[in-house]
């Protein structure tokens, strides 16, 4: 069982996250890919794209979305992206601890890996260090 | 189960690769492995767990595996600290 990741974000940050993770990780233990949504790009056209990229990741047990901000527009097409047949589930609020521990639990379903995802981008949020 | 005492030794403690390599050299085995650091104790193949100690340098940990293979991973986990995570440091 393999899950895909594809992560939708604002300019910049998809691959910056990537390159974090593989500096931490060295080998990425599941088939991922980045779409980056420019300001000025075409939202269908960008539509179209992901949903190309996420066939080609999912491989049977779904594509696990991971997008920068809930109600951006990068995250706004991966909503849409199950009308165009992929299946999917998506987490918001991407960020670096949240990837490092999806990449920790390849071997999880789509839905375990979303709640995976979710934990651990909250705990990776932490105030002070006492 | 086994219980061992040891001193961080590499100089970036465990930090993130560190971490990562922790984990990965855990998940060969079966056994369950915690780490205990000023009084909290993670799961010592939870990447976010074990970062999350913010063990530097010269910090005191206990490591702790329970299982069919608690001694080797025990071993593996020892050797991993005495070899300062391959970081030459």
């Amino acid at each position: 069982m393999s899950v895909g990741v594809l992560l939708m974000t604002h300019e910049s940050m998809g691959a910056a996250l990537v390159n974090a993770a593989r500096h931490v990780l060295g080998r990425l233990p599941l088939p991922l890919d980045v779409q980056e949504i420019g300001a000025n790009d075409d939202p269908e056209q960008r539509l179209r794209a992901a949903a190309a990229s996420a066939r080609e990741l999912d491989h049977g047990d779904g594509v696990l979305v991971l997008s920068d901000i809930y109600g951006a527009t990068p995250c706004n097409i991966a909503q849409r992206l199950p009308q165009l047949g992929v299946h999917m589930r998506c987490v918001s609020g991407l960020n670096l601890p949240m990837l490092l521990r999806v990449l920790n639990y390849p071997e999880q379903s789509l839905d375990e890996l979303a709640q995976t995802a979710a934990h651990g981008g909250r705990g990776g949020i932490v105030v002070d260090h006492p | 189960m086994i219980e061992k005492d040891i001193v961080i030794t590499n100089k970036l403690g465990l930090h993130a690769r560190a971490s990562a390599k922790l984990v990965q050299t855990l998940h060969g085995f079966q056994s369950s492995a915690f780490i205990s650091c000023r009084g909290k104790e993670v799961n010592a193949k939870s990447i976010m767990g074990v970062m999350m100690l913010a063990a530097g340098l010269g910090v005191a940990l206990k490591l702790r595996t329970e299982g069919p293979d608690e001694a080797a991973a025990m071993a593996a986990l020892v050797d991993l600290f005495e070899r300062k995570f391959d970081e030459g440091q």
